[in-house]
């Protein structure tokens, strides 16, 4: 590691500009650092140091003073919004935005639920490793029923890069062999639980196109050599994951993007530097740098480079493009197709059911497993006969219910305290993972007049479910019901409920590829049409949500980009 | 440190060195484990051995201190010490006064202080007596028939106590007397298993990761 990792003011040229730390950022600091290109990678928040940093990690909740709860004022004051997210508590509650800092608006009657994470490693260290591949259907969904614009790529060609991230990463899950969600390089998967696999086979039996397999997450569950060098080991089954994890065990920036970028030497970091917008020359149609307001002191420094990728996250690079105004882009940079900011997607998490599972009183699983099964997505053809377009997937897992359940029940004295002792009945649901579709209207935008703290034009969200996604939500809670009746649950409870979009924190589009640069602002490697030197790689990019959770495709995408970025400019063309 | 608590610090160290056994032998690249995560791990130990002062001696955040002895009583009728510490030897009380201030609003905590003068006022209207003077055999009678709703409770009383319940269950559950000995409680499980055997006599998991 450089001795200077973090750098605050500096004139130097660098090679390569990535804005955030993410997921993306980490992913493509990485590969500029390991292509030998002088990078520099920037991060509005503050430096988050693996293990040291972990502050939550490994407390036993009667280490905490409020038992893993966030006192009130706390929540009050700075986390409003955040708190909507389960995994907020105490021990994470240090990793998620000052909702006071970073204010935003929504339009009248939308509403939309912005999670943020605003340190070195991003929602890297929140995010639930959730990692699955899009597979054709998705990727042709939009040319198929016409919503949204064609993707420009298809599954060949990412897959490489798919295997390329899914190996450093160390991505856990069985080869299911699926038309629509394609295998990847995996380390074993995690067990089922016997009522698991028992429901894994009724499942097969009656509904053979709706295979319920064991979740793909970026665990590792067992160490290749490469992760072992890096100082990863193997996962713990704690599912404290979200605090910190010290074992490495989980993919984050920390445990795996940056440490690899860090030991080619070729890395800086600028922590505590807001990017307020890129810096255009109009002569040489290039972006030369980025403008910076300090996180602390609101002081001003400029940063340059050969070339920028923003990785700020979907919404984050949107609001900086946004604010990138010349006279050339007056409605934002790289924007002559007046798309940026439009087709804002998240997914649809807004029905489920679930029910008791008779017997299997004779066992019980031991550790927390860090990830559920899922039953992906069988409607990925399209078909007329159905209300909505697009499908779902629906996720689960069996579990003994413990005394969170059955404290409810009447009781007191021993005979209660012996019943709260013991591991209740099995359980056992199927959650939905919609797809939104892309539209116009949904849509973020700067405020006219309010801003931020740092001087940044404030986003306003005005984005809504529409009568598709609630149609495929009543078909979600429908057909999960049927199918846990079907396998012989009793007491099946299905509900539909009618949360805002933001809460799955899976932001998608707003600066999307395509294949006509007048109706979109990427290209096939998100490359903006208009300025040849500039990348946007996240979810930004995004042409259509799919229902797969989308962080590993963000990683496939910054890294075939970088590939790409690093060929054009060895071919002088950037 | 009474006998109770000393045990009870032996037994979560040992189990915690059985964890890491575990793990050191689950994995041969142990030697890149700083000496932070052990650190963090071995945290269990070191808090455990403050004692615990349960007895109320001043008006708390949001009892007052009559309150207080008597939400000591309800938690030792609601979960009473067995071969284990019940819910008010590790203060469930003290917990609940601390929790409901910082964690619940205002109107939570006027319900739990009203629920409070209820108990007491039927106590006084059936025994004569306020709920703490009455034979524990009372209390018991008492609460059951407000668990159940019936007698001198109604139906939205019943709710109250149950949401009074749920916070003595969560104090105690998430104590390290309630997670760690009348449960079993895995700091580093060291890995997932999908099927162990259990008992009916066996003690659920005390260790729940982030969520409670
Ligand atoms: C609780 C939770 C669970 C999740 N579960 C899953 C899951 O199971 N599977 C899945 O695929 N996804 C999941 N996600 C989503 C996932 O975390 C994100 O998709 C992913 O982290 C996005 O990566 P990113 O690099 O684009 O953005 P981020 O990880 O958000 O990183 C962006 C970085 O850019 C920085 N930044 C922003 N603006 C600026 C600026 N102006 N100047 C400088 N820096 C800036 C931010 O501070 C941040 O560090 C989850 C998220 C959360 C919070
Ligand atoms: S479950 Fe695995 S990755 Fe998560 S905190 Fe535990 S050891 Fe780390």
């Amino acid at each position: 590691m450089s001795e200077n990792l973090y750098i605050n003011k500096s004139n130097e040229v660098y090679d390569a500009i990535v804005i955030g730390s993410g997921i993306s950022g980490g992913w493509a600091a990485k590969e500029f650092c390991e292509r030998g290109l002088k990078t520099l990678m920037i991060e509005r928040g503050r430096v988050v140091e693996h293990q040291k940093d972990y502050i939550g990690e490994n407390k036993a909740p009667w280490q905490q003073p409020l038992r893993t709860k966030v006192d009130n004022l706390l929540v009050k004051e700075q986390h409003q919004i955040q708190q909507q997210c389960y995994a907020f508590t105490d021990a994470t509650k240090h990793f998620f935005g000052n909702d006071k800092d970073l204010p935003y608006t929504t339009a009248k009657n939308t509403n939309f639920t912005w999670i943020r994470a605003n340190q070195l490693g991003g929602k890297s260290l929140l995010w639930h490793r959730q990692s699955y591949r899009l597979g054709d259907y998705d990727f042709a969904a939009n040319k198929s029923d016409g919503f949204g614009n064609d993707w420009p790529i298809r599954h060949k060609d990412i897959d490489k890069w798919y295997s390329h991230v899914e190996k450093h990463a160390g991505i856990s899950g069985s080869k299911d062999n699926l038309e629509n969600l394609p295998d990847g390089e995996f380390l074993p998967p995690f067990e089922m639980n016997s009522p698991e696999k028992v429901l894994q086979a009724k499942f097969a039996e009656l509904y053979p196109d709706r295979p319920l397999i064991m979740g793909r997450t970026a665990h590792l569950t067992k160490p290749t050599k490469l992760h072992l060098s890096q100082g990863r080991v193997q996962c713990q089954a704690r599912d404290e994951c979200q605090a910190g994890c010290s074992f490495g065990s989980y993919f984050s920036t920390q445990s795996s993007t940056l440490p690899a970028a860090a030991a080619t030497n070729n890395l800086h970091i600028a922590p505590n530097s807001v990017v307020h917008s890129l810096i255009y020359d109009e002569k040489t149609n290039r972006v030369k740098g980025v403008r910076i307001i300090d996180n602390d002191d609101l002081s001003e420094r400029e940063y340059f480079a050969k070339v920028v990728f923003v990785c700020a996250s979907t919404i984050g690079s949107t609001q900086i493009l946004m604010n990138s105004i010349s006279k050339k882009f007056p409605n934002g940079i790289a924007n002559s197709s007046g798309v940026l900011g439009h087709y804002l997607m998240d997914h649809n998490y807004n029905a489920g059911a679930s029910g008791d599972i008779e017997g299997f009183e004779d066992e019980i699983d031991k550790g927390r497993r860090p990830t559920g099964l899922i039953m992906p997505n069988f409607y990925y053809k399209p078909d007329a006969k159905r209300n909505f377009l697009r499908g779902y997937a629906l996720a689960g897992r069996a579990y003994r219910e413990g005394w969170q359940s059955i404290q409810h029940q009447d009781g007191l004295g021993v005979e209660y305290k012996n019943k709260l002792k013991q591991a209740g009945k099995w359980r056992f649901g199927l959650y939905a993972q919609g797809e939104m579709l892309p539209r116009f209207e949904n849509k973020m935008s700067l405020h006219p007049t309010l801003k931020d703290k740092w001087g940044m034009p404030q986003i306003e969200f005005d984005c809504h479910f529409s009568d598709n996604e609630t149609n495929m939500m009543i078909d979600a809670a429908e057909q999960a019901e049927k199918m846990l009746k079907a396998v012989g649950l009793n007491n099946v409870q299905s509900r539909v409920m009618h949360g805002p979009p933001g809460l799955a924190i899976h932001e998608l589009g707003t600066a999307r590829m395509g294949r006509d640069a007048k109706t979109s602002i990427l290209n096939a490697y998100n490359q903006s049409h208009d300025i040849p030197n500039l990348f946007v790689t996240d979810g930004a990019s995004f042409c259509s949500s799919a229902v797969q959770n989308p962080s590993l495709t963000f990683m496939a995408l910054t890294v075939r980009a970088v590939d790409y970025c690093v060929k054009e400019m060895n071919a002088k063309r950037i | 440190m009474t006998k109770d608590q000393k045990t009870l610090t032996d037994e979560s160290k040992r189990k915690f060195v059985k964890g890491l056994a575990l793990l050191v032998g689950s994995t041969a690249a142990t030697a890149f484990l700083t000496t932070k995560s052990m650190s963090v791990a071995l945290a269990h130990t070191i808090e455990s051995e403050k004692t615990i002062a349960v007895e109320p001696l001043t008006d708390g955040k949001v009892f007052s201190l009559n309150q207080l002895k008597q939400l000591k009583s309800i938690c030792a009728i609601v979960i009473p010490k067995t071969d284990t510490l019940g819910a008010a030897e590790v203060n469930t009380h003290g917990f609940i006064d601390n929790q409901l201030f910082h964690c619940y609003d205002k109107s939570a905590q006027e319900k739990a202080k009203q629920l409070l003068s209820l108990i007491n006022v039927v106590a006084e209207k059936v025994f004569s007596q306020s709920f703490i003077a009455l034979k524990q055999t009372q209390q018991f009678e008492l609460l059951t028939e407000l668990d159940l709703g019936i007698k001198n409770f109604s139906s939205t009383e019943r709710q109250d106590f149950k949401l009074l319940k749920q916070l003595i269950c969560f104090g105690y559950y998430t104590s390290e007397v309630g997670a760690s000995q009348e449960l079993r409680y895995l700091a580093v499980p060291g890995g997932y298993k999908g099927s162990i055997a259990y008992e009916k006599t066996d003690a659920s998991w005390g260790s729940q990761g982030l969520y409670y």
